[in-house]
């Protein structure tokens, strides 16, 4: 495995971070959290612009045909700057659903607008408890009727991918926010630069021509497209814990008591460099599972590789978020300062696609029980 | 190198392995090396110098000094089936990858042709004369004298913690050659006989028990005055580069190593029911992970421009590499205590992987100890890769 990243994979993550410096400061960026629903169109644009949705759709389907390396190292600036936009519920994680779908007519149908940014698809990740959304066979197609509780970027998006349990097993369907009988409202959430809204569903009533996949097809999609996912998140996360790091080197090397900087007592070095430690540790594991990602492994080796840069950067980011707001001492708990925007990513981001404690569990069960991956 | 080459050079080394770790050398599969109990250093020799025969010593060193100049991918795929096949802790490494590289860099010419043979063909072994009673951590307080006396270097002074040093041929001793002078200056690199008139070497009992590591006296030892390496006044500098050359590919052996202690540990918590515990579940699964993020690590670092010759500036995942390898053995040696029960403090089984779990539980405590302490690699990393005030 060959670690080494090209000078077109370090401009495409340059790109993006250079955009996102900017365009998503802390100040833009507090500005589209708290005013404007957690969702900014106009930078929205931007990324789109840049390219930053296309990066690993084919490119006969209007993307850039990269891999997850680079998806990787587009993911560490948007975690870094908060940036109130869907990319990782639209991009990263519909788009490679459909993707792992591995249907022609599919993927030519959705992937173009997605990898364009012209449309914003989301999937239902199920976060909070609720009863199993359930689809009645109907006429031409399925009907629906439910709850979702908290699904992600769902005010921002123009269609829901939505995992429903039909009579004859799984079903990946589409369904579009203006549907009648679809009402979504927002939810209040700690992490307001990701937010969730609630979706009801009331007779909603789905095409067949917009069900994506059924049966086993279905699972594997969802279940690959989680995998992929959960290490883009992980990167996301590398980037959170990062951008604390560098907040808190900064802060202690400005901060003067005792007549000298902070930064120079030995105490609070060591712990800087024990959240250097946890950062750069996530980022290997994150670069190295995007590595072999790339290489097609089997599924007990994608387990293995998810696992791993899911733990790590859930480590890091959970270290460094909590470590930015003591070593600020005070400042650390207002709300002038970032690091709690920060914590509260770290937070949101660990119930989804899998707890690191679900992920260990299942890896434990590959490795102690003989368990399929 | 395309791929089909790659997994051919794969199978050379399995094969090789296979046909070779075996008969007079079955007890040395898969021992650690000095402290092992069924280690037999005169038998490790002799593998050394099987090795050498097949063509496995000095992979990665350039042509002209008799090496085989395999590229870094290749180097790591020998050193993980090597370590696969179990392939026995390496007696010639501090030659091999440490002083090696320094005499091919500092070196004169008569002293590359005088030592590089004797290591390349395993007959002349290393041990390191870095740290003393009162320069661990400090190490620039170095206080073994050398002063030039006729035709000779004449030694006075005490080194520590010198590994390897009883079954060692040479010792190379950084020493103070400058009288007066202070900290990283006036000191020389020596290349030392250790079966010599003047230098005594004492071993030190372990908390395992045995005896890895030594003390090495030197009482007026006279040496050859051409045998310093780089310009006496600067041994500093040949000191410093010689430690750099310890982030190497090495690591990926060690790596494929601590794969095996994991196999065990497997191997124990599926018999004794440790497996069914859940917050041992969380801990294993946790360990495997970390252990593969230790690997990418190690990989990212080999990955810099430059590491192949190993002068790529210091980057950030190499800063931390040692912490973390280290951090995560005591862990996981932690891990394997716990996983062991009472099986931990009662030793006298005959269960391999007990066996082996044990001493990986007691002898990790090194780990955080030794080639740069915990506490001082969180200084480096504050102040040379964060950049904060000394």
């Amino acid at each position: 495995m060959d670690l080494k990243l090209t000078d077109e994979q370090r401009q495409i993550a340059d790109s993006v971070e250079e955009l996102l410096a900017n365009a998503s400061d802390s100040a833009r960026m507090r500005h589209a959290a708290f005013e404007c629903g957690g969702f900014d169109p106009a930078l929205w644009r931007q990324v789109a612009e840049l390219g930053a949705c296309a990066v690993h759709i084919p490119e006969a389907h209007g993307g850039l045909g990269l891999g997850v390396t680079e998806l990787v190292l587009v993911a560490e600036a948007f975690g870094r700057r908060l940036a109130c936009v869907p990319w990782l519920e639209s991009a990263v994680l519909a788009g490679t659903t459909i993707l792992q779908v591995g249907d022609e007519a599919v993927a030519s149908r959705w992937l173009p607008s997605i990898a364009s940014g012209e449309q914003v698809v989301t999937l239902d990740i199920g976060l909070l408890d609720r009863a199993p959304l359930t689809a009645r066979r109907e006429g031409g197609g399925w009907r629906l009727d439910g709850v979702l509780p908290a699904v992600p970027a769902a005010m921002a998006a123009q269609w829901l991918l939505l995992p429903v349990q039909g009579e004859e097993g799984r079903l990946l369907l589409a369904v579009a926010v203006d549907a009648s009988g679809v009402s979504r409202r927002p939810r209040a959430n700690h992490d307001a630069t990701r937010p969730v809204a609630e979706v009801r569903l009331q007779g909603v009533l789905v095409p067949d021509g917009d069900c994506l996949a059924r049966g086993v097809v279905a699972d594997n999609a969802l279940e690959l497209g989680r995998r992929l996912t959960t290490v883009v998140l992980a990167s996301e996360q590398v980037g959170v814990a990062q951008q604390c790091l560098d907040l808190t080197v900064a802060y202690l090397g400005q901060r003067v008591q005792f007549g000298k900087p902070l930064a120079t007592f030995q105490a609070l070095k060591h712990r800087c460099a024990c959240m250097m430690v946890a950062v750069e540790l996530a980022r290997s594991a994150v670069l190295g599972a995007a590595r072999q990602l790339d290489g097609q492994p089997d599924a007990g080796r994608m387990l293995r590789v998810a696992t791993m840069a899911r733990c790590l950067a859930d480590d890091a980011a959970q270290f460094c978020t909590q470590e930015a707001i003591q070593l600020h001492g005070g400042v650390g708990f207002t709300w002038e300062f970032d690091p709690h925007l920060y914590f509260k990513r770290a937070q949101a981001a660990r119930s989804w696609l899998g707890t690191p404690t679900a992920w260990r569990e299942s890896l434990a069960a590959a490795l102690l029980d003989g368990a399929a991956a | 190198m395309t791929s089909s080459n790659y997994e051919a050079f794969r199978a050379e080394v399995v094969a090789w392995m296979h046909e070779h770790l075996r008969g007079e050398f079955e007890p040395l599969r898969g021992c650690g090396g000095l402290g092992d109990p069924g280690y037999d250093p005169k038998l490790a020799k002799r593998w050394e110098q099987e090795l050498a025969r097949g063509g496995w010593v000095g992979i990665g060193w350039p042509r002209e000094h008799g090496g085989r100049a395999l590229p870094l991918s290749q180097q790591v795929v020998f050193h993980e089936e090597y370590v696969r096949a179990g392939g026995p802790g390496r007696l010639g490494h501090i030659g091999e990858t440490l002083l090696a590289p320094t005499l091919m860099a500092f070196g004169t010419p008569g002293q590359q042709r005088r030592f590089l043979p004797g290591i390349m063909a395993g007959t002349e072994y290393w041990a390191q004369g870095y740290s003393e009673p009162n320069a661990g951590s400090d190490l620039a307080n170095v206080q073994t004298r050398a002063r030039l006396e006729g035709d000779s270097w004449v030694i006075d002074g005490q080194k520590t913690w010198t590994s390897w040093a009883q079954e060692s041929d040479w010792i190379f001793v950084l020493a103070r050659c400058e009288p007066g002078s202070r900290r990283h200056h006036g000191l020389v690199m020596l290349l030392v006989p250790l079966h010599h008139s003047g230098v005594t070497i004492r071993p030190i009992k372990q908390i395992t028990g045995e005896s890895e590591f030594n003390e090495v006296f030197f009482d007026g030892a006279r040496i050859e005055a051409s045998l310093h390496l780089g310009a006496p006044g600067e041994g500093w500098k040949v000191a410093m580069a010689l430690l750099g050359f310890e982030r190497g590919v090495s690591t990926l052996g060690q790596q494929a190593g601590f794969e095996r202690e994991m196999e065990c540990l497997i191997e124990v918590a599926r018999r004794n029911g440790a497996a069914r515990d859940p917050v041992l579940r969380q801990r294993i699964a946790q360990a495997a992970v970390t252990l593969d993020a230790l690997r990418c690590n190690a990989l990212r670092v080999l990955a810099q421009d430059g590491a192949e010759k190993g002068d790529a500036p210091v980057s950030r995942e190499a800063y931390i590499a040692k912490y973390v390898w280290s951090n995560w053995r005591r862990d996981f040696g932690r891990l394997a205590a716990d996983v062991l029960g009472a099986a931990a403090d009662v030793t006298d089984d005959d269960d391999p992987a007990a066996q082996k779990l044990r001493q990986v539980w007691l002898f990790s405590r090194s780990d955080t100890i030794y080639a740069g302490a915990n506490e001082i690699q969180l200084n480096l990393i504050a102040e040379r890769a964060l950049g904060m005030p000394r």
